[in-house]
């Protein structure tokens, strides 16, 4: 497998007047095409800060980084805005649905920046993404009329409506209750099996077991990077 | 919480809110000032009330002629006799005169504005003199001894407030009369006199056309409407049109307040867009206001969730937020009742000075204690409206939601929804504000730099009016105009003298005429023209343009054929512009005969430069042909024209004891002066622009960035989808788009619809530039309260933006 992702040395440190924090340190990372990844860690660890660089939220402080053949580093605004249209497509905790968009709207967005589709690519492409998270039944409804689980299966059809490079999941199910959580972890489970590059923080040891990797992150560095079959393996020695 | 404890805690608040606290007060101060001045003002002045107990009954009835509305003395004597006999709606109808008094001493005359009343008129006004008695009947009868009634000034100045004045002589217009008694100070109705004369115009011996107008004032009934007063007085005059046709053709009358015929017509007009227009100012500053406290209270919905938890009541909560406002409106409040106070002060200074004519004496600039009170009220309605629409919204939201972070869902639609539609509000409010502001101070500007027809600088003007008594004939008026222009052009500096009726920007007298060869029908309807009399030299000395034929010279004489030079407009008019010179007219109700036009000349604007002033046609007599007893001089000055005052003042003694000078200022500043109300208005209204677009600027620009600030997390989001900062900026002024034009579509007409209202005024004027203008500004507040909060929330990368709440 060729990597999609590659971060060499890279570090994030936040400046304040007085303190300096060290969000990440020599972080070196190769994620694979088709890869399933959950990192995990303790609260303030640097796991959300290390998904906001991966997915181009936030820039690095040092460092080199690499996705899908594109350098990610020192480039303009316009150019991380492209990339993160085309490659990436995120899930996060809180949903972030836009309330005054409806559920077909909200999973366009994405695709109204794209110049490359023309309106009736767009209406396909969301249908065929709604459909893939079992909600094109509810395409006119708003997000205040559909349950939390609802709202999340939403959001990972508008990560997936652009066929992004990967799919970047915070906490996917931190806001929802067991079943809905069960749900939407079986989605992302169907995307990985029908090829989707996946990169998942969590702090549930549950959900985290579902990835094929797990990499760790304490203090803002990776501490451990293995694969689920040695985690099954430690925990029946254990 | 007490009562005490929640003043106590809102207070601290706003204390540790320096800014936000500021900003609010600014901005209600602003609102309140302007309301609390003009409330003050339109009560102290336009609508003040006539301070007797019949106050609201007194009306003045003045003529309509021509359709154009007289003041003052416009009843003929005769037409007055007639309606005295036969109107039912009155307690009271009588007639006064006003007029220029002169006093003189051994070696020196005063001028005075005199009134020559009935006792009546003494009555419904409840004179009490200071010393002696007051005028009676009896005192204007034929044979009665010549009496005068005094004012405490003058008094004062020619008898060093001597308790024994009383019988003392004084010499009032070339007649010496005896002193009967003092009025206070404070006893100036109608208008500003000092001096008071017995009535004595009568109808009586004397023919209908040349009877003298009087001006006439009535106590209605108390059961007697205006508009059935009106009915009667119009039913009466069309009967006199019928019983008179050459006198009183297109001649009729109206009732009217004291302050509507002192202010004219146009008044309620304009006091409504005033009162409108500080509405509208004060309702952007609450807009504003109520929004910001909307938006803290939102800052604020974990706090009040936590609250509602603790089991603290819906209403308690309400009542407590409710007291920032009080307090915001409280301080506003004081403030705005010290600065418009102050603003009145400073009015009444200015409406002293600068105003053509003495402020009438029931008009009080000041704070009154209605004013006070209305400002309670009003401050008490705003803390509500301000106070009370945000702590309902925000007391209503679901407590578990608020307690929780970053859940927005239905709550954040409703403000989103109450946000557009206080952007809506702004740009309608705004937007018809700006246009009935701007389209006055414009309309202002215009007939400020209107070209009257004459050369306006270099010149000095003043008034004269010549003794009855003494200038009984027209050759020693003639006499008269001679000397006084010898006399003038001998001293330095005066390069020429001329003499004229009515000064450029003057109201001249309107007249009806008929045209040689056109047939009026049996029923004439007779053209109405502005009629002015000039010396024979007024067109050169002003530098009036001669476009036909010759102007007056020295053969237009007392004994030879009347001649008359008229203006564009007239040929335009009646001659369709064809050669005018040889046509003949003749005024109808004057028995002097045909008047040959002998000249042509461009247009000289007479009034003030309202469209009806300007479209209208004048012809110009030759004072040689027709002397006035009362006349403006003119002096072209070879200097500084202010430099020849004191010549002019001193020369006018000379050539004539009985008649000084008066009014003695330069044409230019006379033109000023007579603009001055309608400046004082636009300036008022210059205020009212500047002030709404402050408050919508900061209205709207506080509004779009609160919103903004709302949507940091959707801003975040988008930019997460692969927005980029161009897509945001897009996106947020599309939404604007939809607001600015839902505003705009309703304020456009709105402003248009109160611009129309007042053209009838003659005091605002549309114009294309301002229809465009107005909107064009507005629609760049929108795009740059749009602009830069959306751009300082691009500023973060879009991992802070998603972690905002």
């Amino acid at each position: 497998m060729s990597a999609l992702i590659k971060l060499t040395n890279v570090k994030k440190v936040f400046s304040t007047d007085e303190v300096e924090t060290h969000a990440l340190s020599d972080i070196n990372l190769e994620i694979q095409k088709g890869e399933y990844i959950s990192i995990s860690g303790p609260s303030g660890c640097g796991k959300s800060t290390l998904l906001s660089l991966l997915g181009l939220l936030d820039t690095c402080s040092g460092g080199s980084y690499i996705l899908n053949t594109h350098q990610a580093v020192d480039i303009s605004t316009k150019q991380r805005a492209a990339i993160r249209n085309k490659e990436i497509g995120f899930v996060f905790q809180s949903f972030n649905l836009i309330s005054d968009l409806t559920v077909s709207e909200n999973v366009a967005l994405p695709l109204t920046y794209r110049k490359d589709l023309n309106k009736q690519q767009r209406i396909e492409m969301v249908k065929e993404a709604l459909e893939k998270v079992d909600m094109g039944h509810r395409t006119k409804h708003f997000p205040s009329q559909l349950s939390g689980g609802q709202q999340q299966r939403v959001a990972v059809a508008r990560a997936i409506a652009g066929n992004p490079s990967i799919i970047l999941a915070d906490e996917p199910t931190g806001n929802l209750d067991s079943k809905n959580a069960e749900l939407v972890m079986a989605l992302l489970d169907k995307l990985h099996a029908e090829g989707k590059t996946i990169c998942m923080v969590t702090h549930d040891p549950r959900g985290a077991k579902r990835a094929e990797r797990i990499i760790e992150v304490f203090d803002g560095r990776v501490v451990s990077d293995s694969r689920v079959l040695q985690v099954k393996s430690e925990e029946a020695v254990a | 919480m007490t009562m005490l404890s929640d003043i106590k805690f809102a207070f601290r608040t706003l204390v540790k809110n320096p800014k936000f606290t500021a900003l609010t007060v600014f901005v209600m101060t602003t609102g309140l000032t302007l309301c609390i001045y003009m409330y003050s003002f339109i009560q102290g002045t336009l609508t003040a009330p006539l301070p007797f107990e019949q106050g609201k009954q007194i009306r003045k009835i003045d003529s309509i002629y021509n359709g154009m509305e007289y003041n003052g003395p416009s009843v003929r004597i005769h037409d007055f006799d007639d309606l005295k006999k036969r109107v039912q709606s009155y307690d009271v109808f009588d007639a006064y005169d006003d007029g220029i008094v002169n006093i003189s001493t051994s070696d020196r005359a005063f001028r005075y504005i005199g009134h020559y009343v009935k006792a009546s008129f003494f009555e419904i006004s409840e004179a009490k003199p200071l010393l002696g008695r007051l005028l009676t009947d009896q005192d204007g009868e034929p044979g009665a001894e010549s009496v005068v009634l005094i004012g405490e000034s003058i008094w004062k100045s020619l008898f060093a407030s001597d308790q024994n004045v009383l019988g003392k002589k004084l010499r009032v217009n070339s007649i010496q009369r005896t002193v009967v008694g003092v009025m206070p100070a404070s006893y100036q109705f109608p208008g500003s006199g000092r001096v008071w004369l017995p009535f004595i115009s009568s109808s009586k011996g004397v023919a209908r056309a040349d009877g003298d107008y009087v001006a006439v004032y009535g106590v209605l009934k108390k059961d007697v409407t205006d508009e059935q007063a009106n009915s009667e007085l119009k039913t009466i005059m069309a009967e006199l049109e019928q019983t008179h046709p050459k006198l009183n053709s297109n001649r009729t009358a109206q009732i009217r307040t004291m302050q509507a015929a002192l202010m004219g017509n146009g008044t309620p007009v304009i006091a409504f867009a005033m009162q409108l227009s500080v509405g509208f100012i004060l309702l952007l500053a609450c807009i504003n206001v109520g929004n910001l406290l909307l938006s803290r209270a939102f800052e604020k919905s974990k706090e009040i969730a936590i609250r509602t938890a603790l089991g603290a009541p819906r209403g308690k909560l309400i009542s407590q937020m409710m007291w920032e406002s009080t307090l915001i409106s409280s301080i506003s409040g004081i403030l705005a009742i010290l600065l418009a106070g102050l603003w009145l002060e400073n009015s009444n200074k200015n409406l002293i000075t600068t105003f053509p004519f003495e402020p009438p004496f029931w008009w009080n600039v000041a704070l009154s204690e209605s004013s006070v009170i209305a400002a309670m009220v009003i401050i008490g309605i705003t803390a509500l409206v301000t106070g009370l629409l945000p702590a309902y919204k925000a007391t209503g939201e679901d407590v578990n939601s608020g307690l929780r972070d970053g859940t927005r869902g239905a709550q954040s639609k409703s403000v989103g929804r109450l946000s557009k539609l206080i952007v809506i509000s702004e740009v309608v409010l705004s937007c018809a504000l700006l246009l009935l502001s701007t389209g006055m101070v414009y309309s202002v500007h215009q007939q400020n730099q209107f070209d009257y027809g004459v050369e306006v600088e270099g010149y000095l003007t003043a008034r004269i009016v010549l003794p009855e008594v003494e200038y009984d004939s027209n050759e020693k008026l003639l006499q008269y105009y001679q000397s006084m222009r010898t006399a003038l052009q001998q001293e330095r500096g005066v390069e020429a003298v001329s003499f004229i009726r009515s000064l450029p920007s003057e109201n001249a007298s309107s007249q009806n005429i008929s045209i040689d060869g056109v047939d009026y029908g049996k029923k004439p309807q007779y053209p109405s023209v502005s009629s002015v009399t000039v010396a024979h030299n007024y067109f050169e000395t002003m530098e009036v343009n001669l476009l036909e034929g010759r102007t007056f010279d020295l053969r237009d004489k007392l004994d030879s054929p009347l001649t008359a030079v008229v203006t564009q407009n007239f040929v335009k008019k009646h001659f369709k512009g064809n050669k005018v010179v040889g046509k003949r007219f003749k005024f109808i109700g004057n028995d002097k005969g045909w008047y040959t036009i002998i000249g042509v000349v461009n247009n000289v604007l007479h009034g003030q430069p309202t469209p009806a002033n300007i479209e209208k046609q004048t012809v110009f007599v030759s004072l040689q042909q027709t002397p006035l007893r009362s006349i403006s001089l003119v002096i072209k000055a070879a200097q500084e024209p202010e430099e020849l005052r004191s010549m002019l003042d001193h020369i006018s003694l000379s050539v004539e004891r009985d008649a000084p000078a008066y009014n003695i200022k330069t044409l230019r500043a006379s033109i000023t002066e007579r603009n001055s109300g309608m400046n004082f208005v636009s300036e008022l209204f210059l205020i009212f622009s500047a002030a709404s677009m402050v408050l919508a600027f900061s209205g709207i620009y506080g509004v779009m960035s609160n919103t903004i600030i709302q949507k940091t997390q959707e801003i975040g989001v988008r930019r997460a989808l692969g927005a980029n900062k161009g897509d945001i900026f897009t996106h947020f002024i599309k939404q604007s788009v939809k607001q600015l034009a839902i505003g705009l579509t309703i304020g456009v007409p709105l402003g248009i619809a109160l611009v129309a209202m007042m053209e009838k005024t003659s005091l605002a004027q549309g114009s294309m530039i301002l229809y465009i203008a107005v909107p064009t500004f507005i629609s760049l507040v929108i795009l740059l309260a749009v602009i830069y909060p959306v751009h300082r929330e691009l500023k973060f990368e879009p991992c802070k933006a998603l972690r905002s709440e």
